[in-house]
């Protein structure tokens, strides 16, 4: 028999392989980017869910960090496949409401995750409140300065959502509180080594600085960086709760951070979906309420993500704010 | 054959008094940027901000004085940045598998060198356009290093490591050592060592320096080979400075760098530029970047203004050259 | 070469290009692979999204053919797709915008134009310059925020049909003939395959050169202009980074394509391919669901062996 009649024999069965493997729900799930660890946090709990109902992820990153054009290309693409539902998390909340809808048009279920999209048809929304959680942060942040000194803020990517919230809540807080001052407020586009780079450079304009307020860890670490690099010390918050996060807050580096929960949100986004297609109740939002991870409750957030399990559905509904 | 030998070598006694001529110009740019920023802000004129900006200008110097020797030969290096991203993490790994700094360090260089190697092997002996075979490089290591962290970050390095990046001795930061020696080895090996000058006359016209039996291709492969390897050195520097290492950790590094050498001076037709050059435009970036940030300005402005300083510098000398 | 290389079967090979082997290839495994790969839907698919990308690739062939290169224009698009909607918001009108995206594009193709030609600059050091300026000017007109509110009859030049056939494609095809019209059968097309490697011989004609070469830069700004119309029609929105980068995408396309960077050789119906090769990668990967980290590096090793073909054959020439 020749190579080629082997192949020949051989193909149909490997198709009939993927295609019995398929058999459960195939849900294909779309982040950001394959750099930021919180999409990572999504990714997992979307496969956690996923495999607890014999369903399966399959994941759709853009090859360029947060690339609009290529996200559009890839609901393309992915719309050819049919699968059985979607979860989304776009990498613009405005500008991919073309491919929204073009999901939508091709009847495939969709749940919006992380950012809430500025259109189309979905079947829920799962997220946190980005508003509060910098709210919540920042309060915890002040009180524990006494109420009272400077801070400065670190933004992340502007014009986006989560930044243009997240830094809104930063500010309520500081208005909350008479006695504290915003010496200034820089971007640093969520990057580790601009966060730390731009904190020098604020040390060197201000001798004083009690707090900072990172919009995320990734920032708030490198802002920790540059603190010890100048035997300078200063309370810091950041937000995503990352493992590396817990880390600094074991060690008494980082004051606290701000609990986004990506695990939760892949896990609670990819259990309604698959709820839906099998036409059982769901939940239409989920807005995880924050919490500000400190010295007094990470233990839970101290155990490897692959090792934790998704809340049963009910525990989960209970988080929702609008039941179906 | 004396033709092609007055061409190897009629550049390199030429460039030596128009360099010097165009090294005292770009340092009279960074004396009135100084100036200016002094005037603008009290903050900026202090030893704390001037080591600052050295230590900020040390890891974009590792990057583009490598970077320096392969545009002298007319070529370019794009996979830098990328490089650095993961020999970055090859090095963290072994570091927190072994226990042992010495030999993540050496896994981060061999890194580098290996893949400023292969850059080499595949522009000198398949003959593959610089631009394109570093560029295609450039993919594949994203690639590699997407793959091998799957989205999370390797951090918490031993504190005897962590002073490559952030220690000080005598009140200066070790990086700034560092750069300094890097500075004065690169500019003795290009400048006064025969395979420097070799590099220059590559530069100035292959087809001359191998007729005149210098043996290109191997020259070729050393200044890749030497662009991995500092983007090895940068990638350590980085981990010891930011205490992590995460998949795009150099991703923003690669233009920047490029930037830097031809603010220095050095010519993309090749043959023209030193590593001093390249020093000193390192400085006038980071000096723009650390003013705007003690300014307070808008980020949105940073791109404009790097924009406007490159095309400037190179006008400048295109200028100084015709009048010569 | 001696007669031995000559008969070898290495050298009667790569008589097809790497381009077309690669597009051959790709299309045949994944036809194989994926049983969504060859439906009309698909095909149709691969040609729109591969279409704002071929805008930006024709002139940039032109470019690289005169031994240049125009890194600005993922930025000039990015802006111009930002003036357009901020136009077209303000005053509903698509022809107002699409002139104040052409606009834009021309501009930036003057500077340059003017920079590479009248001043000497070397065009990787001019555009990487006009490359932040138009990034800068981006953040600065939009404070780094989405335009939204695009009326629907843009979105209709990307999602629409004339004829059955979706509009980008006509598009794509319209402005690929114009282009080979241009380059295989016009004095300008003579005269720029000449500017690459052939200058000195353009001066003794006494042909203005240098004109010439503002023109093909401007070229570049103008279907930047073009492309940035598609781009805001396709995203609903303009965005301040929304095509950040795709120039390397466009270079990479052009010389998979085959276009030599130092001898001027160009060839137009390479770039397509190599445009297309792009698109049928990223499409076929997407539907066997392969990671997207092994994505990245596919593209990077499709660019280098592609290449390598190329240059073996040359080298055996």
């Amino acid at each position: 028999m020749s190579t080629s009649k082997l192949l020949a024999a051989a193909l149909p069965a490997i198709l009939f392989s993927t295609a019995a493997l398929a058999a459960g729900e195939t849900i294909a799930v779309f982040t950001k980017n394959q750099t930021n660890p919180y999409f990572q946090t999504v990714r997992v709990g979307a496969e956690v869910a996923a495999k607890s109902l014999g369903a399966k992820a399959v994941h759709y990153i853009p090859t360029k960090p947060d690339s609009i054009p290529e996200q559009l290309s890839q609901v393309e693409d992915v719309i050819v496949k049919k699968p059985s539902a979607i979860v989304f998390v776009p990498v613009d909340y405005k500008a991919m409401v073309p491919g929204v809808e073009q999901i939508n048009d091709a009847k495939i279920p969709i749940v919006n995750v992380t950012d809430r999209s500025a259109g189309g048809k979905f079947l829920a929304f799962v997220g946190a409140d980005d508003y509060s959680l910098g709210l919540e942060t920042a309060r915890f942040l002040l009180k524990e300065i006494g109420g009272k000194g400077n801070v400065v803020i670190l933004e992340g990517v502007k014009g986006s959502l989560t930044n243009i919230d997240r830094v809104r809540g930063f500010n309520d807080a500081i208005k909350e509180f008479k006695d504290v001052k915003l010496l200034a407020s820089q971007p640093a586009n969520y990057q580790r080594l601009q966060g730390l780079q731009v904190m020098e450079n604020l040390m060197q304009s201000h001798p004083q600085i009690d707090g900072v307020l990172a919009a995320n860890d990734a920032m708030a670490i490198g802002v920790i960086e540059a603190l010890d690099g100048a035997n300078r010390k200063a309370k810091v918050v950041g937000i995503n709760g990352t493992k590396e996060a817990v880390d600094a807050i074991k060690t008494g580096k980082l004051l606290a951070s701000g609990d986004y929960n990506g695990f939760l949100q892949g896990c609670i986004g990819t259990l309604v979906a698959i709820r839906a297609l099998r036409k059982e109740p769901i939940v239409t939002e989920v807005v995880l309420k924050p919490t500000v991870v400190n010295a007094s409750n990470f233990q839970p957030y101290d155990t490897p993500l692959e090792s934790r399990s998704c809340p049963s559905w009910n525990e989960a509904a209970a988080l929702a704010s609008k039941p179906n | 054959m004396s033709i092609a030998s007055d061409a190897a070598t009629r550049p390199i006694g030429l460039h030596l008094s128009r360099e010097t001529q165009q090294l005292a110009y770009r340092l009279l740019a960074v004396a009135l940027l100084c100036l200016a920023l002094s005037i603008a802000t009290e903050a900026f004129f202090t030893a704390n901000n001037i080591l600052n900006v050295l230590r900020q200008a040390s890891l974009l110097f590792f990057l583009a004085s490598g970077l320096t020797l392969v545009i002298l030969t007319g070529g370019l290096d794009l996979s830098v940045g990328a490089n650095i991203g993961l020999s970055a993490c090859f090095a963290a790994t072994v570091i927190k598998a072994t226990g042992s700094p010495a030999l993540g360090t050496l896994t981060g260089l061999a890194t580098g060198l290996a893949i400023g190697i292969c850059n080499g092997l595949m522009v000198a002996k398949l003959r593959i356009p610089s631009f394109i075979a570093t560029y295609g490089m450039l993919w594949v290591l994203h690639g590699i290093t997407y793959y091998y962290m799957a989205g999370e970050t390797i951090h918490g390095f031993p504190p005897g490591f962590r002073q490559i990046g952030s220690g000080y001795f005598l009140g200066v930061p070790i990086p700034v050592y560092l750069m300094l020696a890097f500075l004065l080895a690169g500019t003795i090996f290009a400048q006064r060592t025969i395979w420097g000058q070799q590099i220059y006359a590559i530069g100035a016209n292959p087809v001359a320096a191998r007729l005149t039996g210098i043996p290109v291709d191997r020259r070729l492969i050393l200044v890749y080979a030497f662009s991995g390897a500092m983007a090895g050195v940068a990638s350590i520097v980085f981990l010891a400075r930011l205490n992590s290492a995460e998949g795009d950790i150099g991703e923003a590094m690669t233009l920047p760098a490029i930037a830097a050498a031809l603010i220095g001076g050095a010519s993309l037709f090749g043959g023209v530029g030193s590593v001093f050059g390249t020093f000193i435009g390192a400085l006038i970036l980071t000096l723009v970047l650390n003013g705007m940030n003690l300014l307070a300005v808008n980020a949105n402005w940073q791109p404009l203004v790097t924009g406007l300083i490159v095309i400037l510098a190179v006008w400048f000398d295109m200028v100084g050259r015709r009048r010569t | 070469m001696t007669d031995q290389a000559v008969s070898s079967p290495l050298l009667r090979l790569p008589a097809v290009p790497g381009v077309a082997v690669a597009l051959a290839g790709l299309s045949l495994l994944f036809a194989l692979a994926s049983p969504g790969f060859l439906t009309a839907g698909n095909l149709s698919n691969v040609l729109v999204q591969s279409v704002i990308l071929l805008l930006l690739a024709l002139p940039m062939t032109l470019i690289i053919m005169t031994e240049g290169l125009d890194l600005s224009m993922g930025a000039v698009l990015t802006l111009a797709s930002l003036v357009l909607a901020l136009i077209v918001v303000a005053t509903q009108s698509l022809a107002l915008g699409l002139i104040g995206a052409l606009a834009v594009g021309l501009a930036f193709g003057l500077v340059n134009g003017w920079l590479i030609a009248g001043l000497s600059i070397p065009p990787f050091v001019a555009t990487l310059g006009t490359l932040g300026a138009a990034q800068g000017l981006a953040l600065v007109v939009s404070d780094g925020q989405s335009v939204v509110g695009i009326p629907r009859f843009v979105r209709l030049v990307y999602s629409g049909e004339t004829f059955g056939i979706p509009t980008p494609i006509l598009i794509g095809a319209g402005f690929y003939a114009l282009f080979h019209v241009l380059l295989y059968h016009t004095r300008f097309g003579t005269y720029v395959c000449a500017l690459g490697g052939n200058r000195d011989a353009l001066t003794l004609a006494g042909v203005a050169w240098k004109r010439l070469l503002v023109a093909v830069y401007m070229l570049g700004g103008a279907m930047a202009g073009v492309a940035a119309l598609l781009m805001t029609a396709r995203i609903n929105a303009g965005h301040p980074t929304a095509a950040i980068g795709l120039e390397f995408d466009a270079i990479a396309a052009v010389a998979l394509g085959g276009t030599s960077f130092d001898k001027g050789n160009g060839w137009l119906f390479g770039t397509l391919l190599g445009v297309l090769t792009v698109g049928v990668l990223r499409n076929g990967l997407n539907l066997m669901a392969v990671p997207s980290s092994v994505q990245v590096a596919c593209i990077g090793a499709l660019v280098i062996a592609a290449l390598l073909v190329d240059s073996l054959r040359s080298t055996r020439s």
